[in-house]
């Protein structure tokens, strides 16, 4: 500790955490006051003005990489700042959805676990360290323990939180389990000392120990991206679990699964000389697997659907599917070449994180709108609750269509974009060897096949809410914020969907595209 | 931004404009008024593209790209905004603004009192700025945008009767079937952006090949890939049984929608992609057998079916079909001749198929809503009108000579004759294809006129449905009203006269197509290139398909000119499969969707096990600990269980691949 760079950098950490720490310290105030006064309006209030401050703090903090990146616990770049932006928006975004839920009595407790889950996302991205990393993930998956049980009216509630509970803590000593061999191997818990230290043993002989840590690591976040065969809580989940939080859950711990995957196997590194498990080590094709699996099972099931979450939970499962083809890309780039001047078109991640954003607008509006349409006396169920929507709800519809084109990927919606980002990353995607790249067509042709299929379920509900005469009283619902979140999101997924270069700018930036070899100048390695 | 440019943007936007307006006044100010945005919008638009047509010959490269603008990029993916005026796209341009005026002008009578009057027109503008979008799309992205706005407009319009389950059927059919084939487009897509210098702009694409010819085979996939979404669209072979069904949507719709727009998508693509399907004669012949082979088989189902709409419908299938017939010479012989053989085709089916289309729709409106020709009969006294605009349609569809139906159909027949006389590998496939052409020219001639006879002649007889109509007796039943006929005559007189004024004599049409630039810059691999394709009147053909048409017509008056269907014994087994469909559909029911079914019902099962195995996993606890039950319904075991076993599995797939 008397390195003076090595202090400076353990000092500059809560510089780097500011926003997080902002939402945290908001989340204290909240659960404090929270049993003195118990209006909704306050701490929805003091919950946006807590998001706000982390938005400025984040927008104004001046932040410089620490000098000792191989001790630092926290990293500020690129990518983490795409992900803390992320979870500060749909914090924000969250906030006004919740609002149909929530009621005075749990207002508090509701709003501050809200805050501390956004700011474990934003940890999560900038976690450098097995051990931030690990408390970043339960700093997500804790409070949402507790959300889901909070307005515990019923048992199918109290089951939901349940299973998630017990699912959600095996797959976290799972994952210790592979960190502990991480750091077995390395003697470091800071990712970039282990993504060097694995790649450079990997360059002579393939450690076995270091894939079993990999697999680990892939089979926990497997949980939370919900890949085949963790899928099976989602469903349970999604349909007895209050919505807002459903909403939260089917998107936030995506983010966080996808992004800590990334960082683990080092796929947000620029030069993809740090990818330590590349495609000699076969986890890129045991990812192949895991991505058409989950796509096909989850369209499969998803078709079989009546209850609407349930039919959302699986399509959810499905998009997890076609985002893991982006985790697939980027771990299969080679033979490297920084000075070759013919790029990849698309690195993978970047793919990945335009379709996250699309994929987040699209989920929780379509959870919010169901929200909107939900009162404690009559929530909307099954698929045919929606009938005839079109006439008595035509706002509410049209978002909610919005969001079904989106989920669909028809053009003009975010969907389109994320989708025709990555399948042209997969047919596109630089392999050293042509069989490995007739697999990446492969998986493009089967995503584009569940993609055509999947039209079908979404397009049920499309029909059933246009094509069908109301079947009851329209909701008398009051939850406008809901209402508001759901219009805002509908009115962005169609403006990223006339004009995604905005996102797709940010995501590139937040994950520049690996320089590699052209594929067809050396077909053979 | 030069003027053409903005002249077409213009056309793009007042559609547009008109379906906002529509959209969000629909609920007082124009609930009565809901038609005029659309028909306003699509007048001065035809003004404008006709205005545009004027200009393009004086184009010094002979098309215009507008500048792009970025869309979206990423790495070597870089989408454009960016539209291209030449011969090709002002032609398509006029067609349809023109015909969308006149189906809106007959609308606007048609669906008067209809519940959902403003929505009608609302989605009619967007499908009608969709399609203008599509034509004028210089960039394959945007492209798709647009084609599949038209699919999502169509969906839309056929479940407009969204009351009749029938209705809602037909449209998730029609949207499913043409999204099928859109994948391959989408993948086809993908793979031209690989070979092609990882362009996305149309022109710069076909730039980039035609100077880097791609490796045969490659390119033949990408081209069959892009007509396979043309495939879907067009509703050709095998995938065209969405479209007969689609006639479950408003009659307008079917005119529009489902023969003179939407369906021609397939057929422009083609065009517009004929310098890539000239490179490749393998998919050239692929594209005309398909042709060919759906021209017949839809000419074929049509002659017994009773449906006046079902008929037309088929119909469309078939006529499309020999525009496909045309497009697939491209490349055997001079694009340019294949592809305005296969333009002009369009150009003038668009007219009588709307013409007959909505005749029917006068029909369907006179008889109450009822459509099979069995329940009515010699109308002709009292819809005198339509008799005669029906008749001037269905002579022109029959091929009567000089009617404009002949010329294009002879183009067709000619540009198939030429082919077999070329170089190509594959003449004796075109030869059978013209032999093909001829007999399917015989049949359409004899449908057509079925369906005129057992419509018009013979003694009157008006179904039932018909005096609820008006007035309430059977007196009631009359003439549309004018602002129905008006429409009529005008697309009557297309269909009698365009095809004599712009191709036989004048050549106006070819010459204007021929300046489209990327049909005269292809260099085809077999290099006949049949210089000077100044179009000789071929007698042989003209005279043989007339004797065709001719004849089918005399056999159709001969049998039904009482209107009423008695058939010869040995015609009783052709017609009983005729009116099955050939007993496509069923197989296709039994094919695709049977198994399809079977596998739900195992994956149900499947299901059903699971749940089995997991109530007796969960039975166990359940013995053990009955007061831990409220939170445990023991399937978490069951889940850990899978988790625990798809990470064992992972495992053990990884080592032993490693190993």
């Amino acid at each position: 500790m008397t390195d003076p760079l090595l202090q400076q950098t353990l000092k500059g950490v809560f510089r780097l955490a500011a926003p997080e720490i902002a939402l945290i310290g908001t989340a204290c105030v909240v659960f404090l006051f929270g049993c003195m006064y118990n209006r909704r309006w306050l701490w929805f209030a003091v919950s946006l003005a807590g998001v706000g401050l982390a938005a400025i703090l984040a927008g104004t903090v001046k932040t410089q990489m620490p000098a000792v990146v191989t001790a630092a616990p926290i990293i500020p770049d690129t990518a983490a700042a795409f992900v803390r932006w992320v979870a500060i928006i749909t914090a924000a975004v969250l906030v006004f959805v919740s609002w149909g839920e929530v009621d005075g009595a749990n207002a508090a407790e509701y709003y501050g676990c809200l805050l501390v889950a956004a700011a474990g996302v934003s940890l999560v991205g900038r976690a450098n360290d097995l051990i931030t990393l690990f408390l970043a993930l339960e700093l997500l998956s804790i409070p949402t323990y507790v959300l889901l049980y909070l307005p515990a009216r019923s048992k199918l509630n109290q089951e939901a939180a349940a299973k998630y509970f017990l699912l959600s803590v095996m797959s976290s000593a799972i994952m210790l389990f592979g960190f502990s061999y991480l750091y077995g191997l390395t003697g470091s818990t800071n990712l970039v000392v282990i993504t060097d230290t694995v790649t450079k043993a990997h360059a002579e002989t393939l450690n076995p120990m270091a894939l079993l840590a990999a697999v680990f690591v892939v089979a926990a976040m497997g949980f939370r991206i919900t890949a085949v065969p963790f899928h099976f809580y989602a469903p349970d989940v999604y349909e007895g679990g209050p919505l807002g939080v459903v909403a939260q859950i089917a998107f936030f711990p995506k983010v966080a699964g996808f992004v800590a995957l990334a960082r683990v196997l080092g796929l947000f590194a620029s030069d993809p000389r740090h990818i330590p498990f590349d495609a000699y080590t076969q986890l890129p094709l045991l990812l192949w697997i895991l991505a058409i699996m989950t796509m096909c099972v989850g369209n499969v099931l998803a078709l079989l659907q009546d209850n609407i979450r349930r039919m959302l939970a699986y399509s959810s499962v499905a998009h997890g599917g076609y985002m893991l083809m982006g985790v697939v890309i980027a771990s299969s780039l080679p033979d490297v070449n920084p000075d070759a001047k013919n790029q990849p078109g698309i690195g993978g991640m970047d793919a990945l994180l335009v379709y996250l954003v699309a994929y987040g607008m699209m989920t929780i509006g379509a959870f919010a709108v169901i929200l909107f349409l939900s009162t404690p006396d009559r929530p909307v169920e099954s698929i045919d609750d929606l009938a005839g929507l079109g006439r008595t709800h035509p706002v509410s519809a049209a978002a909610m269509a919005i969001f079904l084109f989106s989920l669909i990927g028809l053009p003009l919606t975010a969907g389109f974009a994320g989708k025709l980002l990555l399948f042209i990353g997969a047919i596109n995607a630089p392999t050293h060897t042509t069989e490995m790249r007739d697999l990446y067509r492969v998986m493009a042709i089967v995503a584009a096949v569940n993609a055509a299929v999947a039209a079908y379920y979404y397009l049920r509900v499309i029909g059933v809410m246009y094509l069908r005469s109301p079947i009851r009283q329209p909701s008398d619902s009051r939850a406008y914020p809901t209402a508001l979140a759901a219009v805002v999101l509908a009115g962005a997924t169609l403006f990223f969907g006339i004009y995604p270069q905005p996102i797709v700018k940010a995501a590139r930036n937040a994950a520049p595209v690996p320089a590699t070899k052209a594929t067809v100048a050396n077909p053979k390695q | 931004m030069s003027e053409p440019i903005s002249l077409a943007l213009v056309i793009l936007v007042l559609p547009l404009a008109a379906a906002l307006l529509t959209a969000s006044w629909s609920g007082e100010i124009l609930k009565k008024a809901a038609h005029w945005p659309l028909i306003i919008s699509c007048a001065v638009s035809t003004v404008l593209a006709f205005l545009l047509v004027g200009q393009v010959t004086d184009f010094a490269t002979g098309r215009i790209i507008s500048s792009p603008v970025t869309w979206f990029a990423a790495g070597k993916l870089k989408v454009n905004f960016t539209i291209t005026i030449d011969a090709l796209s002002a032609t398509m341009l006029a067609m349809i603004t023109f015909v969308s005026t006149m189906i809106a002008v007959f609308s606007s009578g048609y669906m008067r009192g209809d519940k959902g009057y403003a929505r009608f027109f609302a989605v009619m503008s967007v499908f009608v700025f969709s399609m203008c979008g599509l034509v004028l799309a210089n960039n394959f992205i945007l492209l798709v945008a647009f084609w599949e706005g038209v699919g999502l407009c169509s969906y839309l319009l056929v479940g407009y009767y969204f009351e009749k389950p029938s209705a809602a059927a037909a449209a998730r059919k029609a949207f499913l079937v043409t999204r099928l084939g859109d994948t391959g487009f989408l993948l086809g897509i993908f793979l031209l952006w690989r070979m092609g210098g990882w362009h996305t702009d149309l022109t710069a694409l076909f730039d980039h090949i035609q100077k880097n010819p791609p490796d045969q085979g490659t390119l033949t996939t990408a081209c069959l890939l892009l007509f396979c979404g043309a495939v879907g669209k067009s509703a050709q072979f095998p995938l065209y049984v969405w479209l007969p069904d689609a006639m479950e949507g408003p009659t307008p719709v079917s005119a529009l929608i489902h023969a003179a727009t939407m369906v021609t998508a397939g057929v422009y693509l083609l065009a517009r992609c004929a310098p890539l399907f000239a490179l490749s004669p393998d998919a050239q012949i692929t594209v005309a057998w398909i042709g060919g082979l759906t021209a017949l088989l839809a000419a074929f189902i049509a002659l017994a079916q009773t449906d006046l709409k079902r008929i037309l419908a088929y119909s469309t299938v078939s006529q499309l079909g020999y525009m496909f017939l045309a497009l697939g010479t491209c490349g055997a012989i001079s694009p340019t001749f294949a592809v305005t053989a296969a333009m002009f085709h369009l150009f003038t089916h668009a007219f009588f198929k709307a013409l007959l289309f909505l005749s029917a729709g006068s029909v369907m409106h006179a008889m109450g809503g009822v459509i099979d020709v069995r329940y009515f009969r010699g109308l002709r006294k009292r819809l005198p009108v339509t008799h005669i605009t029906f008749l001037c349609g269905a002579a022109a569809l029959a091929g009567v000579p000089l009617l404009s139906g002949f010329w294009s159909k002879d183009l067709i027949l000619e540009s198939l004759t030429e082919a077999s006389e070329s170089n190509s590998p594959y003449t004796a496939g075109y030869f059978t294809l013209l032999l093909l052409a001829f007999f399917t020219a015989f049949l359409t001639a004899f449908y057509t006129f079925r369906a005129y006879f057992l419509t018009f002649w013979g003694e009157e007889k008006i179904p039932e449905e018909a005096g609820h109509h008006l007035n309430g007796a059977k007196g009631g039943v009359h003439e549309s009203p004018s602002v129905m006929t008006l429409p009529l005559i005008v697309l009557a007189a297309g269909a009698l006269l365009v095809g004599i004024v712009l191709e036989p004599f004048t050549h106006w049409f070819s010459d204007f197509l021929g300046t489209t630039p990327s049909l005269g810059q292809v260099r085809t691999p077999s290099a006949v290139s049949v210089k000077g394709e100044e179009h000789h009147f071929n007698w042989t053909i003209a005279i043989i398909s007339s004797v065709f048409a001719l004849g089918g017509i005399g056999l159709a008056a001969v049998m039904y000119r009482k209107g009423e269907e008695k058939l010869p014994a040995g015609l009783e087994p052709v017609f009983t499969l005729s009116r099955n469909k050939l007993y496509v559909d069923d197989i296709y029911y039994a094919v695709l969707v049977k198994p399809a079914e079977v596998l739900a019902f195992l994956a149900r099962v499947f299901d059903g096990f699971l749940d089995a195995l997991s109530r007796l996993v969960a039975a166990i606890p359940r013995f053990i600990g009955q007061w831990i039950r409220p939170i445990q319904n023991g399937l978490v075991q069951f889940y850990a269980l899978w988790m625990a076993m798809g990470l064992a599995v992972f495992l053990s797939f990884v080592f032993r691949i490693t190993r």
